[in-house]
Formats: C-alpha cells, sequence, structure tokens
C-alpha cells in the first residue's frame, strides 16, 4: 500500500505490527511522513486501545470483559490471572512472559468466558483452568531456554 | 456569507439572519447571551462543552446553538426548562471536575472579600501603592485594620500547612504605611454611573463600619454626613483598641482621607439628645445606623455593682490608673486589651481569669503570649460566681473551680464545675471583659432581634416602628446588627453589604452576590511537601520589659525588603483568570452546585516548565480551544490531546519541553482558553 | 464417501475445531471447512454431506472422534458415532429459525468463492446491473429494510440521501465494528460468508454511485480480516470488483480498514474519522455523512447485516423480505443469544416474534437451576427487560418502549444471581472506559454514575442516590454529543425502572439480593455441617477464618472481604450465604 495514501492509524497499525509497540521515535517517523504534528500523532495512538507505548510480554493476553463474560464471571478469571501472574489490566509480568489487556469482546460470546493468548481463543474458563493454561505457556518457555 | 435572509423567533424576539448563520450567532446579534465555552468566533465549531443547547420547536432533541445554522422559521428557547437542566448539569459535570481555586481562601474566609492574595503579589512585585490601592477598594483603613484585624485570612492561608501563613494583616499595614510616607495615599477611584450619586446620605456611627460606608457611598457620588457620639471618629478602633496596638496618628491619617473626600464628620453627636432619629430621617434620602456596641455584657453574678467593677471596654475607653491588684474575666481580645492596658497603667498584679483552658481562648495567640510576657497571670479552668464586696467596694472574686466536658454545638469544650471546689481570689478591681452589647437608647423605633440587636433583613432594612412612609429608608450595619458584636473586618463587610444595598435600593435592581459560585480545592488533596519551606519573617517586637511600661507600639513594621520576602511566600491560589473565566462567569449564572457531582478528578497537573505557557491542567476542561488554534491558526500543532474519555488531557507530546520548542509565545491559546487552565508567563 | 466438513468460525476454534480438523486432516484428505452454523453451545461441529445433502451433524467433536468420523464417511454407518449425532432438540434451535442474513452460514466454504456461487452468489449482482440504481433503491424501499445496526433507520433513505447528494466522488462504507460486548452476528457473517457482505455493499455502491467502498473492522476478530480479504482477492481476480464490474461499466474498489479498538467507533461519524486517521470523535450533525462523510465526500454507511441482507432482497424481491415481521420492523434480525441459556448462539428469527418465544422457544430457557431474571438488549445502549415483559414482540417500537432498543441483536439473558446494580456498572464502566472524552456529558457524566453505582455495589449507596442517578442520566441523554452518550444512561434508567428494589437494598439495608456484590456478601459456617478441615481456613485470602481439629471453624466477619473463596472450597456445604 502506498503510504501517503495510508492514514495516521494504518501506519501506526503497521508499526506495531512490526515492533509489537509504538517506539517513541516512530511517532515522529509517522508524523513527517504524513506532515503532520507528532502531538497529533500521539493523540491518535493514545486513542485506541489497541496501541501500546511500551514494549509488552512475549505471550499476550486479551481477556473478554463482554457482558456474557460478565454475566459468567469474568471476573473470577481476571483475579485467577493476577494471582497467577501477578499482574492486571495493561500490565507486564515481570519476567517479561505475559501481558494482560482487558478487551471489550472477544465476540465467543456462547464460550464465555474467554481469553485470547497470541491470538488463539481459550474459551469456557473456570479460575483453574486459566491458571492452568498460562501454567503451561511458562513451563514450555522455562524449557525452551 | 449568504445574502439570503431568514426569519426566526429567540426567546420571543423576533430576528432575522443570514442563511448559514449559527444559532449562536444569530442570538447574539440580538444581544441574547448563550453561554457557550468551546466555541471561539472565526473557528469551527467543536460542540463539546454542551452548555449552548437550546430547544427549538418541533426538534425532539436539544440544539447546540454554536453548530446548528438557522432555519427559516425557527422558534428557539435558549431557556426553556429542558435546555436550562441540560445547560446546568453541564456545568454542574465541569465545576464537579475542576480542582482548582476561583479565589483563594484568604480572600473567601476574609469577611470583607479583601483581594489579598492581590495586594499580597503587588508587595511581592514592589508596588506597594498599587496594594494599598487594592485594599483601598474594598474599605478605607488599611494601616489601621492592618494592625489590628485577627486575619481569619492568615487562619485559612494554605501556606500555614507548609509551615506558616503568610504575614497578611502586617504586610497590609506595612504597604499603607509605605503609601502615606510616599505621599501616594488616596482613595480608591471614583465608582461611575451609580445610583447613589448626589444622593444625600446620613451615616449615624464613625467606627469601622460607618466609616466604611460613608467612604464607598462617597465614591459614588453620595453626599454623606457622619454622626458620632464620641469627641472622635473611628469608634472602637480608637476607643476601644490601646495604642500600644493601633496608634492614634495612624488612625487619624486615615480618617483624614475619609474627610478630605468631602464626607462631612459631625462628633459629638448623640442621637436622641442632639436630634432624633426621626428627624434625621427626614433630611437625607437613606440613612445607614452603625452605632456599634458600646455596652459592656454583665456577668450577672452578685456584687457586680460594686465600686472597683469595669466594663472591659469602659476601662479602655477611659483608661483609668488602677493601682493594686486587677482581675480581668474573659478570654477574648478584649480582655487582652484590657489585662496589657492595665499592666501599662501600673496595676501591682493582674490576672485573667477564663473558665476554660488557654487552648479554648478566643483571643489571638500572639496576645496571649505577649501578655503572659509582660506579667499577666492566668487563672485557668476558673469561673466568677461572686464579687466579694465590702463597704461596697471590691476585695474579691469567689472562682469556682472547673473542669471540662462534653463539646458544645461549635464543638469547643464545655466548662463544668467541679463540684465543692470555690477559691478565693482577693483583688482590689475587676474587669469584666466577657462581651457587649448595644445601647438602643434613642433606637427604640427600630426592631430588635433576641439578643437586643438591630434587626435587618436580607438587604439589610432596619424596619421602623409606625413608619410614615415618607421619610428615608432606615439601613444597618456593623456590631449593633443581628449577631452583634464581632471583629472590626466583620463590620466593614456589613458597611459594604449596606453600601450594595442602598445602591440596589435606588436603582431597583437586585443586590449582585457577593462572592456567589466559586470553585474551591480541598487542601486535604493538596501534596503540601512539594513546596520549599521559607520562614515567615516576623516584625522586630519590643523587649517585654520595655514595653509594658509605655503604649508605644510592641511590634514595628516589616522592613521593605522582609515585607517583600514575606509576600513571595504566597502559594497564589486564586485564580489569575477569575475576573475573565468565562466557566465561572455563567456558573454562577446558573447558580451552579460545585460539589454535587464530585468524584474522582481527571488527571493532570500544573506544569511550569514548558516554555512560556504555565498550563494547569486541573482548571482544564477539555475544550480542545487552544489545540485546535494553535493547529489551525498558529499552524503550529505542538498540542494535542492525550488518551480517551474521562482521563483525556491536553498536551505537547510526550510532555517534552523541547518538542514544543518552536513555540512561539504568540499567546493565541491563552487568550482563547474560557478558563484560568493556560497562563503566559512573564 | 460422504464428505467431512468442519465448522470452523472463531467460536468452534475456540472449542477445538483446529485440533479437530488437524486429527481428521491426518486421516483423510478431503475435509472441508465452514463457517458459523450458529449453534455455538454445540462446538465443535462437523458435518457430514452427501453431495448438497447434509447426511449427519456431529456436535461437541474431540479430536479423538476422528478415526470413528472418517471411518462414518466413508462406510456410511453412523454406528460408532451416534452419540455424536445432534439431538431433535438441539437441531431444532437451528430449525426453528428462518434465516437470510445467516442463509449461508455453516452451510459453504467461506474461503471459496465457487462455493458461494454455488448457492446463487452474485446473482443478485448480475441482476442488479440490469435495473437502474433508482429500481434498485425501490426494490430496498419495497423490503422496508431498516438499520441493523440498533438505530434502525431506513436503508433506502440513506442511499437516496447519498445518491441525490452532490459529489464526484461517492464512498460506501461497511461499519463491521461491531462494539456491542455480546454481539457476534457481524463477526459470523464476514467469517461465514464474506461474499454476502461484498455482494451487499456492490449492490449499494451501484444504487449510490460510489466508487470506493471499505469495510471497517474490529481489530479483535483477525480471523474475519483474513477471510475477508482472500473474498475480495477472489472477487477481484473474478472481475467481481474493481473496473468494470461483470463488463457493467460500473467500477468500486473495496478495502479493508482495520479498527483499533474504540467502541464509539460505531457511532457513524467517528467513524468516518477513524478512517481518515484521526481519533475517533463525532463530528457535528449536521451535515450528516450523506452529505459531507469521508474526505468530505457523500458517503453512506450500513452495517454488515443490513448489507448480508441484500443480495436476498434482490433476488427475492422487497415484497418476499417485507411480508416477514410485523408493521413496523420487517424482515428477520438475528440475534447473539448468550449469556445463563441453555442454548446459545446465533439466531435469526422474522421480526414480531417476542422475546420468551425466543429465550424459552429456540434457547430453551435459563441454564442450570436458577430462575430466569432478565435479559439484555442492544448492550451497552440498550437496557434490561424483566421476566413481566417477555411477551414484548421483537419489533423497534416496542422494544423501544421497554426503555430497551433493538440494538444489534446482543441478547443476554440473566439469572437470578445476576445483581441488576452491578450489571448497570459493568455497563457504565464500558461506556465511560469508552466515552471518547469529547462532550462533558459523555465525559464526566458516564464517569459519574459509574463511581456511583460502583459505591452502591459496595454498599456506601446513600439515600437519594437513585433519584440523583435518574436525574443525572436524563441530562446526559438530552446533553451528550453522540449516540454513545445519549444512549449510556439506558442500562441504567432500565435497571431502576424495573428492579429499583435491588437498588434500594444495596443503599438502604446494604444487602445485594442476587448475592453478587462482593463487599456485600456475608458467610457463615454451620458448626454442625463442618468437618473441621481446615481447608477453608487455609484458602481464606483474608485471614478471616479461624478453629482447630476441636472447634468448627468461624468466620471474623470483620476481617471477611466476601470473596466467597470459602464456599467454593468446603466441600460439605458447610459454608452458607447470610
Amino acid at each position: 500500500m502506498n503510504n501517503s495514501e495510508s492514514s495516521v492509524v494504518s501506519l501506526l497499525q503497521e508499526t506495531q505490527e512490526k515492533f509489537g509497540y509504538i517506539p517513541k521515535e516512530e511517532i515522529y517517523r509517522i508524523a513527517e511522513e504524513k506532515g503532520v504534528s507528532p502531538a497529533k500523532v500521539m493523540g491518535v495512538a493514545t486513542f485506541y486501545s489497541q496501541f501500546r507505548l511500551s514494549k509488552p510480554g512475549k505471550n499476550l493476553i486479551l481477556l473478554c470483559k463482554g457482558t456474557a463474560c460478565h454475566v459468567n464471571s469474568a471476573s473470577s478469571i481476571a483475579a485467577a490471572l493476577k494471582e497467577e501472574l501477578g499482574i492486571g489490566d495493561g500490565e507486564t509480568s515481570e519476567d517479561g512472559l505475559f501481558t494482560i489487556e482487558f478487551v471489550a469482546c472477544l465476540g465467543c460470546c456462547s464460550l464465555s468466558p474467554v481469553m485470547m493468548i497470541n491470538g488463539v481463543a481459550y474459551g469456557s474458563l473456570t479460575p483453574e483452568k486459566a491458571k492452568e493454561i498460562v501454567r503451561n505457556i511458562r513451563n514450555e518457555a522455562a524449557k525452551g531456554v | 456569507m449568504n445574502e439570503k435572509i431568514v426569519a426566526l423567533e429567540i426567546d420571543g424576539v423576533k430576528i432575522e439572519a443570514h442563511e448559514g448563520a449559527t444559532i449562536l450567532e444569530a442570538a447574539s446579534s440580538a444581544g441574547i447571551d448563550i453561554p457557550n465555552l468551546c466555541f471561539l468566533k472565526g473557528m469551527s465549531p467543536y460542540g463539546a462543552c454542551g452548555v449552548c443547547v437550546v430547544e427549538a420547536e418541533g426538534s425532539p432533541k436539544l440544539l447546540r446553538a454554536c453548530a446548528t445554522p438557522v432555519r427559516e422559521g425557527m422558534v428557539i428557547n435558549t431557556k426553556s426548562e429542558r435546555a436550562l437542566k441540560a445547560r446546568k448539569l453541564a456545568f454542574e459535570l465541569m465545576m464537579g471536575d475542576h480542582d482548582a481555586d476561583c479565589l483563594g481562601p484568604c480572600v473567601l474566609e476574609c469577611p470583607a472579600h479583601t483581594q489579598c492574595q492581590k495586594y499580597v503579589k503587588e508587595i511581592a512585585e514592589g508596588r506597594f501603592a498599587d496594594a494599598t490601592a487594592t485594599v483601598m477598594d474594598t474599605y478605607p483603613l488599611p494601616a489601621s485594620i492592618g494592625r489590628v484585624c485577627p486575619h481569619p485570612c492568615e487562619t485559612a492561608c494554605r501556606r500555614g500547612k507548609v509551615e506558616s501563613p503568610i504575614s497578611i494583616a502586617f504586610l497590609k499595614a506595612f504597604a499603607a504605611d509605605t503609601a502615606r510616607k510616599m505621599g501616594v495615599f488616596a482613595p480608591a477611584g471614583v465608582i461611575a454611573e451609580s445610583s447613589c450619586a448626589g444622593k444625600k446620605i446620613s451615616i449615624i456611627g464613625g467606627g469601622p463600619a460607618g466609616l466604611t460606608a460613608a467612604y464607598q457611598l462617597r465614591r459614588r457620588g453620595s453626599e454623606v454626613t457622619v454622626y458620632d457620639q464620641m469627641p472622635k471618629m473611628g469608634g472602637m478602633l480608637r476607643y476601644g483598641i490601646p495604642e500600644y496596638r493601633l496608634p492614634k496618628a495612624v488612625l487619624d491619617e486615615e480618617i483624614s482621607l475619609i474627610s478630605s473626600m468631602g464626607v462631612k464628620l459631625v462628633n459629638n453627636f448623640k442621637i436622641g439628645k442632639d436630634a432624633a432619629l426621626s428627624a434625621l430621617r427626614k433630611e437625607c434620602d437613606a440613612l445607614i445606623v452603625a452605632n456599634g456596641a458600646w455596652k459592656s455584657s454583665s456577668m450577672g453574678i452578685p456584687g457586680e455593682e460594686a465600686e472597683g467593677v469595669f466594663g472591659g471596654i469602659d476601662y479602655l475607653r477611659e483608661q483609668k490608673r488602677l493601682a493594686g491588684r486587677v482581675a480581668i474575666v474573659g478570654g477574648g481580645n478584649t480582655a487582652m486589651d484590657a489585662c496589657r492596658t492595665a499592666v501599662r497603667l501600673g496595676a501591682e498584679e493582674v490576672y485573667v481569669v477564663y473558665r476554660r483552658t488557654r487552648a479554648e481562648m478566643p483571643a489571638e495567640e500572639i496576645e496571649i503570649k505577649e501578655a503572659e510576657e509582660e506579667g499577666v497571670k492566668f487563672c485557668f479552668l476558673r469561673n466568677p460566681t461572686e464579687v466579694i464586696v465590702e463597704d461596697g467596694r471590691v476585695t474579691g472574686l469567689s472562682l469556682q473551680v472547673m473542669k471540662l466536658g462534653q463539646p458544645d454545638e461549635k464543638g469547643r469544650l464545655r466548662p463544668v464545675p467541679v463540684e465543692g471546689q470555690v477559691e478565693k481570689l482577693p483583688l482590689e478591681y475587676v474587669i469584666m471583659a466577657i462581651g457587649q452589647k448595644n445601647d438602643s437608647e434613642g433606637f427604640e423605633s427600630l426592631k430588635t432581634t433576641s439578643r437586643g440587636t438591630i434587626a435587618t433583613d436580607s438587604s439589610m432594612r432596619a424596619s421602623v416602628a409606625e413608619d410614615d412612609g415618607n421619610s428615608a429608608p432606615v439601613f444597618a450595619c456593623g456590631d449593633a446588627v443581628n449577631r452583634g458584636a464581632s471583629i472590626a473586618i466583620k463590620a466593614i463587610a456589613g458597611a459594604n453589604d449596606a453600601v450594595d444595598a442602598v445602591e440596589a435600593y435606588f436603582s431597583g435592581k437586585d443586590i449582585p452576590e457577593r462572592i456567589g459560585t466559586v470553585s474551591a480545592r480541598e487542601s486535604t488533596r493538596i501534596d503540601f511537601s512539594q513546596y520549599e519551606k521559607m520562614p515567615r519573617q516576623t516584625p522586630a517586637v519590643r523587649d517585654a520589659e520595655e514595653r509594658k511600661h509605655d503604649f508605644s507600639p510592641v511590634a514595628s513594621i516589616f522592613t521593605e525588603e522582609q515585607a517583600i520576602l514575606e509576600a513571595k511566600r504566597c502559594l497564589e491560589c486564586g485564580c489569575h483568570d477569575y475576573s475573565e473565566c468565562k466557566l465561572i462567569r455563567y456558573a454562577k449564572m446558573l447558580k451552579t452546585d460545585c460539589t454535587r457531582f464530585r468524584g474522582e478528578f481527571h488527571p493532570g497537573e500544573n506544569e511550569r516548565h514548558l516554555v512560556a505557557i504555565e498550563r494547569n491542567q486541573r482548571k482544564c476542561i477539555a475544550c480542545n480551544l487552544c489545540v485546535r488554534v494553535c493547529e489551525e491558526k498558529a499552524k503550529k500543532g505542538l498540542l494535542g490531546l492525550v488518551g480517551r474519555g474521562f482521563t483525556t488531557v491536553i498536551k505537547p507530546e510526550f510532555n517534552n519541553s523541547e518538542a514544543i520548542a518552536g513555540c512561539a509565545e504568540c499567546n493565541m491559546c491563552t487568550l482563547a482558553c474560557p478558563t484560568g487552565a493556560l497562563r503566559l508567563l512573564k | 464417501m460422504l464428505k467431512i466438513v468442519v465448522g470452523m468460525g472463531s467460536c468452534g476454534i475456540a472449542a477445538g475445531a483446529q485440533r479437530v480438523k488437524e486429527a481428521l486432516d491426518s486421516l483423510s484428505d478431503d475435509v472441508g471447512i465452514t463457517g458459523c452454523v450458529g449453534a455455538c453451545y454445540l462446538e465443535p461441529i462437523v458435518d457430514l454431506y452427501d453431495g448438497k445433502e447434509l447426511k449427519k451433524r456431529l456436535v461437541r467433536v474431540t479430536p479423538e472422534d476422528a478415526p470413528k468420523i472418517v471411518s462414518a464417511s466413508s462406510t456410511g454407518d453412523f454406528k460408532s458415532v451416534e452419540e455424536l449425532v445432534i439431538s431433535d432438540e438441539d437441531a431444532s434451535f437451528l430449525t426453528s429459525q428462518t434465516r437470510i442474513a445467516l442463509r449461508n452460514c455453516g452451510v459453504i466454504d467461506p474461503e471459496s468463492l465457487e462455493s458461494y456461487r454455488s448457492v446463487g452468489g452474485y446473482k443478485a449482482l448480475e441482476k442488479v446491473f440490469t435495473l437502474s440504481p433508482e429500481d434498485v433503491i425501490s426494490e430496498v424501499k419495497t423490503s422496508s429494510l431498516a438499520g441493523r445496526g440498533g438505530a434502525g433507520f431506513p436503508t433506502w433513505f440513506k442511499w437516496n440521501a447519498a445518491r441525490a447528494a452532490k459529489g464526484e466522488k461517492k464512498y460506501l462504507i461497511c461499519n463491521a465494528d461491531e462494539g456491542d460486548p455480546g454481539a457476534f452476528m457481524d463477526r459470523a457473517v464476514i467469517e461465514s460468508d464474506p461474499h454476502s457482505l461484498i455482494e451487499g455493499m456492490l449492490i449499494a455502491a451501484y444504487a449510490i454511485g460510489a466508487s470506493e467502498a471499505f469495510v471497517y473492522v474490529r481489530a479483535e476478530y483477525p480471523l474475519a480480516i483474513v477471510r475477508l480479504q482472500k473474498a475480495i482477492r477472489d472477487a477481484e481476480a473474478a472481475g467481481l470488483l474493481g473496473e468494470n464490474i461483470l463488463g457493467s461499466g460500473f467500477s468500486c474498489s473495496l478495502r479493508i480498514k482495520a479498527g483499533a479498538g474504540a467502541f464509539v467507533c460505531g457511532e457513524e461519524t467517528s467513524l468516518i474519522e477513524s478512517l481518515e486517521g484521526n481519533r475517533g470523535m463525532p463530528r457535528l450533525k449536521p451535515p450528516f455523512p450523506a452529505e459531507r462523510g469521508y474526505k468530505n465526500s457523500p458517503s453512506n454507511i450500513n452495517n454488515v447485516e443490513t448489507f448480508a441482507n441484500v443480495a436476498w432482497i434482490i433476488l427475492n424481491g422487497g415484497k418476499a423480505f417485507a411480508a416477514l415481521g410485523t408493521e413496523n420492523s420487517k424482515g428477520t434480525k438475528v440475534f447473539a443469544l448468550t449469556g445463563k441459556i441453555r442454548r446459545g448462539g446465533l439466531v435469526e428469527i422474522p421480526m414480531g416474534l417476542t422475546l420468551r418465544e425466543v429465550i424459552f422457544g429456540i434457547g430453551g430457557g435459563v441454564r442450570g437451576s436458577a430462575k430466569f431474571k432478565a435479559v439484555q438488549l442492544g448492550g451497552p445502549s440498550g437496557g434490561c427487560i424483566p421476566e413481566s415483559l417477555l411477551d414484548t414482540r421483537i419489533d423497534y417500537r416496542e422494544l423501544a418502549a421497554t426503555g430497551a432498543i433493538m440494538g444489534s441483536g446482543g441478547m443476554v439473558v440473566m439469572d437470578d444471581t445476576t445483581c441488576m446494580v452491578n450489571m448497570a456498572k459493568f455497563f457504565l464502566e464500558f461506556t465511560a472506559k469508552e466515552s471518547c472524552g469529547k462532550c462533558v456529558h459523555c465525559r464526566i457524566g458516564t464517569k459519574r454514575l459509574h463511581e456511583t453505582l460502583t459505591r452502591i455495589t459496595e454498599g456506601k449507596g446513600k439515600e437519594g442516590d437513585v433519584e440523583m442517578l435518574e436525574e443525572l442520566c436524563r441530562g446526559i441523554k438530552d446533553g451528550a454529543l453522540c449516540g454513545l452518550g445519549q444512549t449510556a444512561p439506558n442500562p441504567v434508567l432500565t435497571t431502576i425502572r424495573y428492579f429499583r428494589d435491588e437498588y434500594e437494598a444495596h443503599i438502604k439495608e446494604k444487602k445485594c439480593p442476587a448475592g453478587e456484590c462482593v463487599s456485600l456478601r456475608k458467610f457463615a459456617i454451620l458448626p454442625d455441617k463442618c468437618k473441621r478441615c481446615s481447608a477453608c481456613a487455609r484458602k481464606c485470602p483474608a485471614g478471616a477464618i479461624s478453629g482447630s481439629a476441636k472447634e468448627p471453624y468461624v468466620i471474623d466477619e470483620v476481617k471477611c472481604i466476601g470473596c466467597g473463596v470459602c464456599e467454593k472450597t468446603c466441600r460439605f456445604g458447610a459454608v452458607v450465604r447470610k
């Protein structure tokens, strides 16, 4: 796609795709490329929940906080993850392995409560099941080292 | 602009406007003010603040006047109940999220709302004459009040939470003294277009209230005469406050300024004796009674009529030399003035008898401390039950020993007697300084309160029995009315209210609200540790052994260096933009309750480090005008909205001072800001 | 030999369809895929086809079932898979629906243009090129199709306005930013039948004269984006998109723009701002997008479900569509039936059915032993409807009269363990977080609503709070700039309207009748049931439980935080709510 046609949102998306987040320098680069002020780019980058301005953990957990998940106690999943990983919404674990983001709805309402890790959805969660899933990922990572 | 003209109706007024004009523009051209905050002429409408909503016949939704073009035949109501409700809610929400002060606590807590912060700043900048003029806008006695005021402003001063409050009162005295020395001590400017101009007004009482009323009315062009029963003007400032606190020469100079303005001052004139109140009423257009509270309250105990028992204010007025042992009953400032006067007039032993403890004493701490230094003995938790009399003369006081019990309705601990413990204090004199009452002689026709004070209504009017309806109306203020005797600055506040009431009486308009709606920060939310500690300046005080033998001033006034240092300690709580702020102007107009929707405040700090513009995000209402102006008009685009929803703030990207180094200081953003969130630093 | 087809929508994949497919692939070379059939609670689903005829539908399939399935498909002997075959009751979940928008979902291979064409795909487009744009609009007018995104505005009217608007270039935009947390029909359509969206959009583009079209898709829908991209490429290759489509002389391009996560971008003007690359903050209306929209040119925006109906209407006639439904609301509507429901998933029914028929008939009522309490319609802009109003028909006006809205089709069922104050709080937390922050009423108002509701659920409610909430809600509705703010108070207003007693119980008695509000929960241990195992005491995060082998355990109410861990831990039923 021709960049002159890409909007600031698209450029930020491409940047995040590339780096996993939006590094500070990229804000200035995009501003220059689009001929707009860095303040404006910053405004766009901080408006949308998708964009991150700091580096996320290796595994991105999107925890659904949609209505169906709420009714089926998504908050207990959030609590379980907090217990297991010690992190909440928007936080990254100390070992840099996990970042949790609460999202409005993953659209898998019939399987609520749901979370998505690195694009893979896990449904019908219980607190124990959620803990087990992240534990497995962590164990895999430990083996890899 | 389009040439086609459309006809419409706004608030019942038929209006013609160019097609394409907005409702706001059409209304404004017809002189109808629709509140607006995020709109700025020359900028495209934005629609954020929602205060310009109006109701249009046939439209199910409220319309934003700033953005809706007029149409032929539109019938607009800018003040319909529904529009007003939505508009008022916008203000309640904004004010509830406004973590900022309109006025500093000093101004709010001063009964007369003297512009303390302003004159302190002027002093900090070395502009002493300006500072004096600032005070003189509120009252004409800055040097006197600066010396004697118990300064509620300082009690409220937030600097006190850092280390100690600004010495506001003494700064004022310093500024006024300096102005007098410089020969620039002058009345504040004439107030033009007053309904009081040319009116003949009589004032009874030449104390702080009467003199202030006279001064303010004279500024408005009234012909003012002040009548006073004493030989000289000044009231309690002259006859109730000892020379060592307020030199008569200082007071004289301030009074002569009032006289020089053309106010007629008549002394030795007692109502009921020299003229009847009803007679005076026939000779003027309005009459203000400010005759004060000149009778000492009695204790209501046996023996108090005996020889050697005096009232506190009587004693201060007469300045009798009392050789022997003297007890002053009471714990207020009058008691302190009396005991220290007694010391200076050569009493052998001076006691202060007070039924609570030192902590509960209403007198100022400095007065108590200085009295102690001068050798006054304090008898706390003692309540006189009887004046012991022999041959018609005082020989002592019976004192009931008290202890502190449960708090009263004001929260002060209530003294209760300790059963069976009574002491005797041998004395030659007793001075009762437990309060003052007003003397109604000559004023019997005025309706009184249960306290015996003159009763006034909310427009400062006293009601006259058997009023013939042809005489001048009677207003009243000062110690003589309602709750009775208090501090001078309160009497001055009452005088200003009375002047407003007189003005309103002649103009037929409503009395303006003095302060009305304002935003005020809760001190508990402020982190005072951020401020560097700077000690309070104190003027030199003479040694107790030296000062207790004469009536020369106890304390000197500040040196210029001290005054500037002291004034610079001010935290500048009040907003620089108060008089210009659109937000508060409309909030006042709608009588907004600023605390109704209090909750978490939006984030943001006061940033002073960015180029020449200070940005106080706590005052920001996110109207985005600064961002828009910077981008569209100044063509810089240095600011942007960051974040979303409630936590949205306006920032230069990354809050980086380097990034905004291109700021041209064009000042467009600060001028566009409808609140005091932006300020150009000099 | 039967064809094996695995349901591969996001839900199915989340339920394990990917692993089932892999297992089947390892045993067979001819495993097909389809999208989401909508019976999400039965996923993963595997269908066995004989040509076009569905022979057997297998549900809740695991990878371990793969050998049995492969063998059944080759032998035609279904004995070994009998326990996987869908029950009649479950089958009725699908057979009792009337599917127009979802007509191909779970039927065709979403990744195959051929598959779409085999069911009549792009025939409507061919037909349209024989009609004038005005005729197309008129047909849509006959159908009475209304915006399925929530507002229910007549589709033909918007098309007509955009067609009539002056402008050299016009744009067509599909709103696929399905923001209502609880609705997922748009995702299902794109994942399962992307070409029907493309075809519907091309018909609309032709009608209004647009030469450029966009689909604005939520970033949280990666699979939908992938399948739509493939569909666009295939359509372009087949001459169905781009220059001179099907030789008609009409040209239109179609591009995907991924959203970046902002609920407010469901609002037309915010969506346009976002498309232009700006912060998604609403613009003032007028001017409406039909006059000045994307790049200040006339633009028309419809949502996915609306477009998904268009090709069907053109082929079958507007009258056939209008024959379904009620006086005011024609055609069908897709609902995402979720929450505490026995049979949850996508349900497309003709307008005019009652809520009871959908929830208790198709959905089978409440899951488990609890009692039905309310159904939430319209998500953060909608409201909660109580049992007493379940006979309300699905109709724009009738639903609006309850204080809820039709909305985009989220239908979340709640039982008596759901606290309605907490529900209102949940939605206000959402809207406060999603408020763009532009207008005062919404930015500060929703925040204050959320704070007050939070206070009430924590037992810190005050007398007068409910009245204050009502007043604030009404003021926000009147003063907010866009649809988000104007509808944000609805969840609060409807729960107050129908469940005021629950609010009052929280405020006056400091009790949560549903037992959901943690701060208001109190637990006790029944001494005679306590086995003194100490499990509860060990799990208690607040250290509020004490006891010993000799003494039954007790809960210190002062220390107790009401989390309920003890209740869940106790295997003897000794922990009870007070």
